[in-house]
C-alpha cells in the first residue's frame, strides 16, 4: 500500500525528464497511467465481505510519526474517488492543456496532490495525516497559480493557501492535543479512548480547532470564500481538487472523527448549523454568478454544506446519505466541471451572459450537461443519482435524534425548512447553468471563437462520469452493499441494518419536500429576470470576501504602522526601550524574590584618599554629560580613567593600574585624533521631556546595578576559588605575581583570545581605513 | 567602602547611559567609555576590597587581595580598548561618509 | 583523547591567522579557505561522532583542574551545534567568491570568517563564564570586521548601532559575571551550578539570573531587546548576513539554554514563566515585522525573531519534550536561516533590487532559485515533513502537555504568518508575467550562487524527512540538559 501512495510522488520526480519529449507525446499520457494503476490496486478490495486492512511502515518512530495506512470503508470510498476521478481528469487534461503549456509543472503538482490526498484518507497516524493534509493545500496553491501571469491566479492561490493552511494549523493544534490526552498518535486509538478526550476540560477547544480545519478545507461558511477564487486554476484542476476530492478532505475528517465527536451535543449544533448555512448561502450565491465555473464553485460549496449537515445530523439515514452523496456529487459535479471546461475551450468564454443556445453546436456536450445538472437539481427521476441522496437528506432532516430543548431544539425544528430553502436555489442554479448555456438565444457574435463540438477525447471522461450518474440512478443497490454500506458503517461505528435504496417510497414528507423544491424552483428559475436586482444587491456588504481582503490589507498596513512606530532606526529609542525593559523586569524580580540585601559587617573601612578620588570621578563623570566642549569632554573622560587607575593603586592592583594608565592615555589620544575630524558638540536641543526620560532611565539603571552589586557583595555564600591561585601560583605556576600567573597560565585561553580580539580589531580598522583610500583613488 | 564603590560604579553607569542616550556620536562613545570604567570598578568591588597585600607573593605575607577579579579586569580592559578603538574609527568613517554625526539623522529611512 | 575538544576552536583560529598573512592573493586564499573549511568540517564531524558514541569530552585547558582553570566541555549539545556551524561555514565559503568583490575578499574576509567560526565554536564549547565572555568578544569582533566590510554608506550607519548595542551588552555581561562571582565565588559553570543549587538560588541570585538572561537575550534578539537586529543584519554582503543570521542569535539562545538549564533552574516558576511571555511577544512582533516590509532581505531578517520566540518558548516550558523541540529547532533554524539569507541574497543580486515591488516573473529566468526559495519557505514555516515541523511539533507538544494553550495558539498563528511573509516573496517576486531578464550579465554568477544554498537546503530537508536519524541524538541531549548533575559531575570530579 505504501507503494500505491508513494507512486505518484515517485513518478512526479521523473516528470521533468519526461517533458523533454512532450513535443511528441503529451505528458498526460504517462501521468494517466498512475491513477489507473492505483485504482486497479484498490478496486480489488471492493466487495460485500470487505474487512478493514492496516499496513504499517515506520518512518520517524521516535517522534511517533509513522506511515500507518488504515483502509476501511470510508477510506476505500475516498481512495477510489481519488484514483478514479484522477484517471478521468488526467485523461481529460491531455486534451484540455496544450503542449505549449508548462505541462511538466502541471503534472508534477497534479501527482503530488494525488499522492497527498491518498495519504490523507489512508493515514491513521495523525501527524502523517497532517503532513499530507498540508501538502494538498500546497499543491492546490501551486495548481491555482499555474497561470501565475494572471493577477487573479496569484490572488486566488494566496487566498486558498492562507485559509487552508490556517485551518491546517488549527487542525494540528487539535491533533496534538488529542494525541497528548490519549497518548497515541493513531486515530483509531483516539476513538477507542474517546472518553479521555470527551471528558477533558479542553474538549470545546479541541472541537473548535478540529472543525476549523475541516471547515476551511471543505469551504464551509464563512471560510468558503477561497473556493470561487480557486476557479482560476485550469478546469481539470477545478474538477478534481475543488469539487471531487480535496474539498472533501474536511468532510472526510469530520466523518472520520464523528464516531467520537458526535457524542457531544455541540458537534451536532456546530456542524449542522455550518452545513445548513453553507448549503443555503452557497446555493443562493450560485444563482448570482455569471461565470460558469463560478456557478459550479458556489454549487460545490452548497453541496459540501449539505454533506456536512448530514454528518452533523449523525443519524443512520443521514450518514448513509452523506456518504452516498460524496460519491454522487463527485460524478455529476466532476462532469459538469469538465463540461464547463469544454464550453470554455470551444466557445472561448465562460461568461454565461455571452453564452446561450449552444445545444445546436454541441449536442453531445449538451446531453451530458442536461443529465448531470438535473441530477444535481435532485429532480425526481429514477435514473438520476442526485435524487436519492437528496431524498435521504430530506428524510434525515425530519428525523433528528438530537435533544429538542434549547438552541439545539430550535435548530432541529428549523432544519427542514432551511433544507428546502437551500434546495430550491440548488434547483434554480442547476437550471440556470444548463438553460443559460445551451438553450435560449445564441450570441455568436460575442463569442471569441466559433463554437463546435469538442473532440471525442475530451468527451470521454464526462461521458464515463455521466454514465456513472445513470447507472447509480438505475441500480442504486449495485454499489450499495459492496461499497457505500461499508463506508457508512465505518462512520457510524456500528453495522447498519440492511438499507435498500428505493426510488419510490410513496407520498411521504421527503417526497413532498422534493416536489416543493421542483415547483418553487421552476417558478424562480423562469422568473429569474424579475429577481435579478435582488440577486445583485443582496449580499453586498455581507460579502466575506471583503472581510478577507480587509484582513489581509489591514494586516499589511497595521504591521507596517506598528513596525515603523518603533523600528525607526533611532539608536536612542532602541536603547531606551531595551533599558526600560531591563530595569522594570529586573526590579520586579528583585522585589518578588526579595533579592536585595545589605550587610555591612564584612566591608573594608572607609578611608579619605579613596573618598577623594571617588568624588573627583563623580564630578568628572557628571561633567562629561554637561560640557559642550568636545576637547573638555574627552579630557574629563580621561580624568575618570585616571581616577580609576588611582583606585586600582589604592586597592592593591598594581598591574591593573599600569594597564589602565596606558590604555587610558592611548584612548584619549585616539579620541582626540578622531574627533579632530568630527563636528563640534552642539547645545542639546532636545525637549525637556526627553531629557527627563533619559535621566530617569540612566538613574534607574545605575541604581539597579548598584543594588545588585551591594546585594551580591552582601551575600557571599562561598569562598572564592582564588585561594587556589594564591596557594599554587608559585608552586605550580612558577610565578610570584599571581595575577600574571592567572593570565598566562591558569586562564591562558582567555589571554590567547584576548590577543585574537585585538588582532581582529586591528584588521578591521585597517580595512575601514584602507578600503576607503582605494575607493577614493578609483 | 564596598558600598561606596558600588555607588560610584553605579554613578559611572548612570552618566555613561545618559551619554549613550544622546544624539551625538562623540557623547555616545564617551558614554561607552564611562560604562566600561563602571564595569571594571564593579568587578574590582566584587572581589574583597579588604586591603590585603597586592597579589604578588612576598615572604611572610598571608593575606592577599583577590587576584582573580584583577585578572578578569585586565582581560576586559584590553578587550574594551580594542572595541573602543574600532568604534572610534568606525564612528569617524560613518560620520564622514554620511555627512553627520547625529544618530537621529543616521536612522536610515530607506528600508520598507 | 580529550584534547579533541579544542580542535573546533583551534583549527579555525589557525586558519584565520594563516589566511591573514596571504590576504592579498585572492584566488589562493579562496581555495585554501574552501579546503580548510572542509577539513574543519570533517574533523568536527569526527569529534562529534566520538562524543555521540562515547560521551562528553571534558578538556581542562593547561591541565589546570576544574574549577580553577578553564574547561572546555564538548558535550553532545555543544558538538551538535559546532557541527551545524561548520556545515553552514562550508556553504558560506563557497558562496562568498560569487558574492563579494575581490577587494572585499582581500580585506581579510576569510580571516574574519574563520575567527568568527572559532569564536562561535568556543562559545558553544566553553564551560567557563568568563571565557564565554571572551569568546563572545571574539565572535563579536569578527562580526564587526565583517559587518563593516565594504564600507557602504548604509552599512557604516547600521554597523555603528550594531557595535554600540553589543558593546553595551558585553559590559553588562562582564559586570553580571562579577556579581555572580561575588555570590558563588567561581566563574566555572559547573561549580556555579553546584553552588547555586546548594543555596537553592536564594536572595539576589534570581536577579543575577535575569541580568544574564538580558545579556543573552540581547544577542538572541528576544522581545523587547531585538530592535537592533533586522537592519544591521541586512546591510552587509549576503554571505555575511547568512553567517550572522545562522550563527549569532543562536549563540544567544544557546547561552540562555545552557545557563537556565544548568545553573539557574531553581526558580522555574518565575524565570521560565517570564520566558514564555516574552516568547509570545517575540513571535508576534517578529512576524508583524516580517509582514510589514517589502524588502526581501528584511523579510528574512525579521523572520529570525519569531524563530527565537519558538526556541525561547521551549526553554520556558522546560520539559524534556519542549527542550528537545528547542534543540531541534535550534539546529534547524541555523541551517535554514543560512539558506534563506543566501537565497534572498542571490535573488536580490540577480534582480538588482531587494524591493519586492520592483520584481516579478523571476521564475522564468531563475527557476531553480525560485523553487529553492519556495521549499525553503515551507521549511521555515514548519510545513511537514520538513525540519521546521519536527522542532515545532515537539514545542507544541511540550506546550500543550503543560497546558500552556495561549502560547501554543500564538505559535500556530505565527507559523501561518511566517508562511505568508515568505510566500509573498515567491508570489510577487517569482510569479508573474515573463519579463526581460533584469541584469543579463549576472545570470552566470547568480546561478553559481544557488549551488551552496542548494547544498545547505538539502541538509535542511534531510533534517526533516530523515528526522529518525537525528531525533534520538536530540532526545538524548534534552534528557542530558534536564539532568544538570551529569554535566556537573563530568566537570568537577570529587
Amino acid at each position: 500500500m505504501l507503494v500505491a501512495v508513494l507512486l505518484p510522488f515517485i513518478i512526479a520526480i521523473f516528470i521533468p525528464f519526461l517533458s523533454k519529449w512532450k513535443d511528441k507525446v503529451h505528458t498526460g499520457f504517462f501521468v494517466t497511467i498512475v491513477p489507473v494503476l492505483v485504482f486497479i490496486y484498490f478496486v480489488r478490495f471492493l466487495g460485500t465481505g470487505f474487512e478493514p486492512v492496516i499496513h504499517e511502515y515506520s518512518w520517524i518512530p521516535s517522534l511517533d510519526i509513522n506511515m500507518v495506512f488504515h483502509l476501511d470503508g470510508l477510506s476505500l470510498l475516498f481512495v477510489l474517488l481519488i484514483s478514479g476521478i484522477g484517471s478521468l481528469v488526467a485523461f481529460y487534461s491531455i486534451f484540455y492543456l496544450h503542449k505549449s503549456e508548462q505541462l511538466g509543472h502541471f503534472y508534477v503538482y497534479f501527482l503530488i496532490f494525488m499522492g497527498s490526498m491518498l495519504g490523507v484518507v489512508l493515514s491513521d497516524n495523525v501527524f502523517a495525516l497532517y503532513s499530507f493534509w498540508e501538502f494538498t493545500s500546497l499543491s492546490s496553491f501551486l495548481l491555482i497559480g499555474f497561470w501565475n501571469y494572471k493577477k487573479e491566479s496569484r490572488y486566488g492561490a494566496l487566498k486558498s493557501m492562507l485559509i487552508t493552511v490556517f485551518g491546517g494549523l488549527s487542525l494540528l493544534g487539535a491533533l496534538i492535543f488529542m494525541s497528548i490526552l490519549t497518548n497515541t498518535t493513531s486515530i483509531q486509538g483516539m476513538i477507542d479512548q474517546q472518553q479521555l478526550i470527551l471528558n477533558s476540560e479542553f474538549f470545546p477547544l479541541i472541537l473548535i480547532l478540529l472543525l476549523l480545519g475541516a471547515f476551511t478545507k471543505s469551504a464551509q461558511f464563512p471560510f468558503h470564500i477561497w473556493l470561487p477564487d480557486a476557479m482560476e486554476a485550469p478546469t481539470p484542476v477545478s474538477a478534481y481538487l475543488h469539487s471531487a476530492t480535496m474539498v472533501k478532505a474536511g468532510i472526510y475528517l469530520v466523518a472520520r472523527y464523528s464516531p467520537m465527536l458526535s457524542a457531544n451535543e455541540w458537534f451536532f449544533i456546530i456542524v449542522s448549523l455550518a452545513g445548513i448555512v453553507t448549503l443555503c448561502w452557497g446555493s443562493y450565491m450560485a444563482v448570482r454568478q455569471i461565470d460558469l465555473k463560478g456557478i459550479l464553485a458556489f454549487s460545490t460549496i452548497s453541496q459540501l454544506g449539505m454533506i456536512m449537515a448530514m454528518l452533523g445530523f449523525g443519524t443512520k439515514v443521514a450518514i448513509f446519505g452523506a456518504v452516498f452523496h460524496i460519491l454522487n456529487h463527485a460524478t455529476f459535479k466532476g462532469s459538469l466541471f469538465m463540461i464547463a471546461g469544454i464550453v470554455d475551450h470551444e466557445a472561448g468564454t465562460r461568461d454565461i451572459r455571452k453564452l446561450g443556445g449552444l445545444m445546436t453546436f454541441m449536442p453531445m456536450t449538451a446531453t451530458l450537461a442536461i443529465i448531470a445538472s438535473f441530477s444535481m437539481a435532485g429532480l425526481p427521476l429514477p435514473f438520476l443519482n442526485g435524487f436519492y441522496s437528496k431524498e435521504m437528506f430530506f428524510e434525515s432532516s425530519l428525523h433528528l435524534e438530537a435533544a429538542s430543548t434549547g438552541f439545539a431544539g430550535f435548530l432541529q425544528a428549523s432544519i427542514p425548512y432551511l433544507a428546502v430553502f437551500g434546495s430550491i436555489f440548488t434547483f434554480v442554479y442547476s437550471m440556470y447553468f444548463f438553460f443559460g448555456t445551451f438553450r435560449g438565444k445564441s450570441h455568436l457574435e460575442e463569442l471569441p471563437k466559433k463554437p463546435h463540438e469538442a473532440p471525442i477525447g475530451m468527451l470521454i471522461s464526462p461521458i464515463i462520469l455521466v454514465a456513472g450518474v445513470i447507472i447509480i440512478g438505475l441500480f442504486p443497490s449495485l454499489i450499495n452493499e459492496p461499497f457505500i454500506a461499508h463506508a457508512a458503517e465505518s462512520v457510524k461505528g456500528a453495522v447498519l441494518e440492511e438499507k435498500h435504496i428505493y426510488f419510490w417510497h410513496g407520498f411521504i414528507p421527503p417526497f413532498i419536500m422534493s416536489i416543493t423544491v421542483v415547483v418553487f424552483g421552476s417558478i424562480l428559475a423562469l422568473s429569474r429576470k424579475v429577481w435579478a436586482p435582488v440577486y445583485r444587491f443582496v449580499p453586498g456588504v455581507l460579502s466575506m470576501n471583503k472581510v478577507y481582503d480587509g484582513t489581509v490589507d489591514r494586516m499589511e498596513r497595521y504591521s507596517k504602522n506598528i513596525t515603523k512606530g518603533y523600528m525607526n532606526g533611532s539608536l536612542g529609542r532602541y536603547v531606551r526601550l531595551i533599558l526600560a525593559a531591563i530595569i522594570v523586569i529586573s526590579f520586579a524580580f528583585m522585589a518578588i524574590t526579595g533579592g536585595f540585601t545589605i550587610d555591612t559587617s564584612n566591608v573594608a573601612e572607609i578611608t579619605t584618599p579613596e573618598i577623594l578620588v571617588a568624588i573627583m570621578m563623580v564630578i568628572a563623570a557628571v561633567g562629561t554629560a554637561i560640557t559642550n566642549n568636545r576637547i573638555a569632554a574627552i579630557l574629563i573622560l580621561g580624568v575618570v580613567g585616571y581616577g580609576l587607575s588611582m583606585l586600582f593603586v589604592l586597592y592593591r592592583a598594581p598591574d591593573l593600574a599600569l594597564t589602565q594608565l596606558i590604555v587610558e592615555t592611548v584612548t584619549v589620544a585616539l579620541f582626540l585624533l578622531v574627533f579632530y575630524h568630527l563636528p563640534k558638540l552642539r547645545k542639546k536641543e532636545e525637549p525637556v521631556s526627553t531629557k527627563i526620560l533619559n535621566l530617569v532611565i540612566s538613574v534607574g539603571f545605575g541604581v539597579l546595578m548598584t543594588m545588585v552589586a551591594i546585594s551580591s557583595h552582601s551575600s557571599k555564600f562561598f569562598d572564592s576559588i582564588s585561594e587556589y591561585f594564591v596557594d599554587n601560583s608559585y608552586k605550580l605556576g612558577g610565578g610570584d605575581n599571581i595575577v600574571n600567573v592567572i593570565l598566562v597560565d591558569f586562564r591562558g585561553l582567555d589571554t590567547l583570545f584576548e590577543i585574537v580580539v585585538l588582532g581582529i580589531a586591528a584588521m578591521a580598522i585597517f580595512g575601514l581605513i584602507r578600503l576607503r583610500k582605494n575607493k577614493e583613488e578609483e | 567602602m564596598e558600598i561606596i564603590m558600588a555607588v560610584l560604579a553605579g554613578i559611572l553607569f548612570t552618566t555613561g547611559v545618559y551619554n549613550l542616550l544622546q544624539k551625538q556620536l562623540l557623547r555616545i562613545i564617551i558614554g561607552t567609555g564611562l560604562i566600561s570604567h563602571g564595569a571594571h570598578l564593579f568587578i574590582l568591588t566584587m572581589g574583597e576590597l579588604k586591603t590585603g597585600a597586592p597579589p604578588v607573593l612576598t615572604e611572610g605575607i598571608e593575606n592577599y587581595t583577590d587576584p582573580l577579579p584583577q585578572a578578569l579586569i585586565l582581560t576586559s580592559i584590553v578587550i574594551s580598548f580594542g572595541v573602543t578603538s574600532l568604534l572610534l574609527v568606525l564612528a569617524y568613517r560613518a560620520a564622514k561618509v554620511n555627512g553627520t554625526d547625529n544618530m537621529e539623522q543616521l536612522r536610515g529611512n530607506d528600508y520598507e | 583523547m580529550s584534547n579533541l575538544a579544542v580542535l573546533p576552536i583551534l583549527m579555525p583560529l589557525i586558519a584565520g591567522i594563516l589566511v591573514a598573512f596571504i590576504h592579498k592573493k585572492t584566488t589562493l586564499v579562496r581555495n585554501i579557505s574552501k579546503g580548510l573549511a572542509i577539513i574543519n568540517l570533517v574533523i568536527v564531524g569526527l569529534v562529534f561522532m566520538q562524543v555521540r558514541d562515547q560521551g562528553s569530552i571534558v578538556l581542562e585547558m593547561g591541565s589546570w583542574e576544574a574549577p580553577f582553570g578553564i574547561v572546555l566541555v564538548g558535550d553532545l549539545l555543544a558538538m551538535t551545534l559546532v557541527l551545524t556551524t561548520n556545515i553552514i561555514a562550508v556553504a558560506c565559503v563557497f558562496f562568498a567568491p560569487q558574492s563579494l568583490s575581490e577587494k572585499e575578499e582581500s580585506y581579510y574576509f576569510y580571516s574574519f570568517f574563520f575567527l568568527l567560526i572559532s569564536g562561535v565554536s568556543g562559545a558553544f564549547l566553553t564551560g567557563d563564564l568568563f571565557n564565554l565572555f571572551v569568546f563572545f568578544e571574539v565572535l563579536l569582533m569578527a562580526s564587526y570586521g565583517l559587518i563593516v566590510l565594504g564600507n557602504g554608506k548604509a552599512q557604516l550607519r547600521e554597523s555603528i548601532k550594531y557595535v554600540l548595542i553589543n558593546l553595551f551588552s558585553s559590559m553588562l555581561f562582564v559586570t553580571t559575571i562579577a556579581f555572580l562571582y561575588s555570590v558563588v565565588g567561581t566563574v566555572n559553570m559547573a561549580q556555579a551550578a553546584q553552588r547555586v543549587q546548594e543555596v537553592e538560588q536564594q536572595g539576589i541570585l534570581t536577579t543575577i539570573a535575569i541580568l544574564f538572561f538580558f545579556v543573552f537575550a540581547t544577542k538572541a534578539a528576544v522581545f523587547p531587546l531585538y530592535y537592533w537586529l533586522p537592519r544591521p543584519y541586512i546591510s552587509p554582503n549576503p554571505v555575511v548576513s547568512a553567517l550572522f543570521g545562522a550563527l549569532l542569535t543562536k549563540v544567544g539562545i544557546y547561552s540562555i539554554l545552557r545557563t537556565f538549564s544548568l545553573i539557574f533552574n531553581h526558580e522555574v516558576g518565575l524565570t521560565h514563566t517570564l520566558f514564555i511571555y516574552l516568547a509570545a511577544f517575540t513571535m508576534i512582533f517578529g512576524v508583524v515585522g516580517a509582514i510589514s516590509t517589502n524588502n526581501i532581505k528584511l523579510i528574512v531578517a525579521y523572520n529570525i525573531i519569531p524563530a527565537v520566540g519558538f526556541m525561547l518558548m521551549g526553554i520556558g516550558i522546560f520539559t524534556e519534550v519542549s527542550i528537545s523541540g528547542t534543540v531541534y529547532y535550534l539546529v534547524h533554524d541555523m541551517v535554514i536561516k543560512g539558506v534563506l539569507f543566501l537565497l534572498v541574497g542571490a535573488t536580490a543580486y540577480v534582480a538588482g533590487t531587494s524591493d519586492l515591488r520592483k520584481m516579478g516573473g523571476l521564475i522564468h529566468h531563475y527557476p531553480v532559485l525560485g523553487w529553492l526559495l519556495f521549499i525553503a519557505s515551507l521549511v521555515l514555516a514548519g510545513i511537514p515533513p520538513f525540519s521546521g515541523f519536527m522542532g515545532k511539533l515537539q514545542l507544541l507538544r511540550g506546550g500543550l502537555g503543560e497546558e500552556e494553550i495561549f502560547i501554543v495558539i500564538i505559535g500556530l498563528v505565527s507559523s501561518l504568518l511566517i508562511l505568508f511573509s515568505m510566500i509573498r516573496i515567491f508570489i510577487r517576486g517569482f510569479w508573474g508575467e515573463k519579463m526581460d531578464i533584469p541584469i543579463p550579465e549576472r545570470k552566470k554568477t547568480g546561478n553559481l550562487m544557488v549551488l551552496p544554498a542548494a547544498g545547505l537546503l538539502t541538509v535542511s530537508v534531510l533534517l526533516g524527512v530523515g528526522a529518525e536519524w537525528f531525533f534520538p541524538t536530540i532526545e538524548s541531549i534534552s534528557q542530558y540538559l534536564m539532568d544538570p548533575e551529569i554535566y556537573i559531575d563530568s566537570v568537577i570530579k570529587e
